[in-house]
């Protein structure tokens, strides 16, 4: 679903129909999507999966391939407009501070670009670094800052020549952990404050999840899915989504009844499936949705309840990772915290499930 | 650990001994009265030095030898940065064949360059091959790679794509992009590239002897005239050479350092 479709207002970006290939290997393959103004889209995936080229593109720093597609901003087809005439903003992984210029001066490159008055550049400057916070650092340069100030500069600096887009190319890659939370707020917070259409690439599924209005996951210069970060989350609708966001547990088998899937020896009960019986199909369930049991749980008829052994127990600060092997499979279920002292390694135990946190794909009818 | 340091006394003592004492020995020459019967010299005397800068031919040797550095330094300046950064932002697969040229000086002796010259554009006859252009053309040719390599260094240390597309994204067309924020990037390269030809075009000898000769005489040939006649004016003028060379490295060092403390100052400023 685009993003016109799910909020039922007009596009503010559209990319229709990119393609991008270098030296004939294809980064980019039929590119379609519509982004609302004011909202901030995340272009999730892992390396080379054409995110960057996408962001690149949008920017003008890459022509798609010919006949490879259109870019339209706002009605207007700016595919062929070079970048300094898109009024299109971007901050970059490596911030890409003029080392030579002081931060006032960075921050007022793009305003006398745009040639604006000095007492109106020197307003604009006072503001926008009131706004990311570093009013304080406005006669340093660069150099004598931390790689955080920098990026928060670096911001500063493409908002302020109020762009009709502004693309965040891996912003925070180049940060430490710390750092990344905090910083990704503040951009949050900014791009809310100003309503500022917003691109931001990345590969860390829980920046893009955490601050984005739509998620654009990307495999192999394809979409594979556009949702809310629920939606990617809850239900990934393609093997990649479920695999790359977050953990999910795969059952593979086959449709049994319209709400069973037969995996193996396991009758999995899932919600109703409008899929024919025999259809190949895989099960997802995510390791925060299991229960785990000492005994073997009282039997519901919208519950799933698996025998198995723990292999491999993993703590992750809030909760605390049971690898189990069920009939030979790899099964993951988290536990909170507190419980971690009732399991150890090559217990007997069991693990349950709701029907309604089984989310079901089918991948072929068949015949 | 500190008999490491004792050794690395020794080893810069002995490098610094291996430096100066030519030079040291060519000054001294220069101020001796005579200094061929005993270890030190005789006596000291301003007479050689009066005698090498007295003369008219002196004056418009260094003169033209400044000309010509001045004048190659500038054009390769002009021609070298605007293509190293063009080649390092859009055609990277150009780089190689570009390297493999401006290292070809180092293979190509000055007097084959020379001939190689003379031959090619001798059709076109006298005034143009044995012109002083045709000398600054190919002391550009001979000190490509100093300029070169400095400029290419400094484009990769800065990153420059990277910063090109981001004064482009803040609207910034090329003038703009060229003159504001990547030549104050890679300034330092494209000064110590700048001195480099200077200096190696300025003590150039072979080029200028076979391409210009007595029609536009140069410092160093004025200089190797001195040698077949007097040895302790030339020592003079050889002082004179130096002076400059360290001259021009101490005005670009010290253009260098200005802007360095404009920035320090900035930030007091605050």
């Amino acid at each position: 679903m685009s993003a016109k479709e799910k909020d039922g207002s007009m596009e503010y970006l559209s990319l229709q129909g990119i393609r991008k290939s270098f030296s004939g290997v294809e980064a980019v393959r039929r590119f379609d999507l519509e982004i609302r103004k004011g909202s901030l889209v995340s272009f999730l995936g892992p390396s080379g999966c054409g995110k960057t080229t996408t962001l690149r593109i949008i920017a003008g720093f890459e022509q798609p391939d010919l006949h490879g597609g259109s870019v339209f901003l706002d009605g207007q087809d700016i595919t062929l407009a070079p970048p300094n005439r898109r009024d299109i903003g971007m901050v970059f992984q490596s911030y890409a501070l003029f080392p030579n210029m002081t931060v006032k001066a960075n921050v007022a490159f793009g305003l006398q670009m745009h040639r604006l008055s000095r007492a109106q550049v020197e307003e604009r400057v006072d503001s926008v670094l009131e706004l990311v916070r570093l009013r304080d650092t406005a006669n340093r340069y660069p150099h004598q800052l931390s790689g955080g100030q920098q990026q928060r500069i670096a911001l500063a600096r493409a908002i302020a020549i109020r762009p009709r887009v502004l693309l965040l190319d891996e912003p925070l890659s180049a940060l430490d952990a710390e750092v990344r939370v905090a910083l990704r707020g503040e951009i949050r917070r900014i791009q809310s404050e100003l309503a500022m259409t917003t691109v931001y690439v990345t590969h860390d599924q829980e920046e893009a999840l955490s601050i984005s209005d739509l998620v654009v996951v990307m495999n192999r210069g394809s979409i594979e899915q556009v949702g809310t970060p629920e939606e990617i989350y809850h239900h990934p609708r393609t093997r990649f989504v479920a695999g790359f966001i977050g953990t999910a547990n795969q059952f593979d088998g086959e449709m049994a009844e319209p709400t069973e899937v037969a995996c193996g020896a396991l009758r999995l009960r899932t919600p109703p499936v409008g899929a024919a019986r025999g259809a190949r199909a895989v099960v997802l369930v995510r390791p925060e949705s299991m229960t785990v049991h000492a005994g073997a749980p009282q039997e519901h008829p919208d519950l799933n309840a698996i025998e198995g052994v723990v292999e491999t127990i993993t703590f992750h600060g809030a909760v605390t990772r049971l690898g189990i092997d069920v009939n030979g499979k790899r099964v993951y279920a988290d536990i909170i915290r507190g419980a971690k002292s009732g399991f150890t390694l090559s217990q007997r135990l069991w693990i349950s499930f709701s029907r309604d946190a089984c989310q079901v794909m089918v991948l072929e009818q068949s015949a | 650990m500190k008999r490491v340091a004792w050794w690395r006394g020794i080893v810069i003592g002995l490098f610094l001994l291996y430096m100066l004492i030519p030079l040291a020995a060519t000054v001294l020459f220069s101020f001796a009265t005579r200094w061929d019967r005993s270890i030190f010299p005789e006596g000291l005397t301003l007479q050689w030095w009066h005698a090498a800068m007295g003369r008219r031919a002196f004056l418009m040797t260094l003169q033209n030898s400044l000309v010509i550095s001045l004048a190659a330094m500038v054009c390769s300046v002009v021609l070298v940065t605007p293509t190293a950064y063009w080649a390092h932002l859009r055609a990277r697969k150009a780089r190689p064949l570009i390297e493999l040229f401006t290292n070809l000086p180092f293979g190509v002796p000055g007097v084959v360059l020379a001939l190689a010259l003379i031959r090619c554009y001798a059709r076109f006859g006298g005034s143009i091959v044995y012109s002083p252009g045709m000398l600054v053309a190919a002391c550009m040719v001979i000190s490509l790679p100093f300029m070169y390599r400095p400029v290419v260094n400094a484009l990769n240390a800065a990153d420059v794509r990277t910063l090109t597309e981001a004064a482009h994204s803040l609207g910034a067309g090329w003038l703009a992009t060229i003159t504001r924020v990547i030549a104050p990037a890679i300034r330092s390269g494209v000064l110590s590239g700048a001195l480099l030809v200077f200096s190696t075009v300025f003590v150039e000898f072979t080029l200028a002897n076979l391409l210009v000769g007595a029609r536009f005489k140069t410092f160093p040939i004025y200089l190797v005239e001195f040698t077949r006649f007097d040895g302790r004016q030339a020592s003079a003028l050889a002082v004179i050479s130096f002076l400059l060379a360290w001259a021009t490295s101490l005005a670009v060092l010290l253009a260098m350092g200005k802007s360095d403390q404009e920035r320090e100052g900035a930030l007091g400023a605050r």
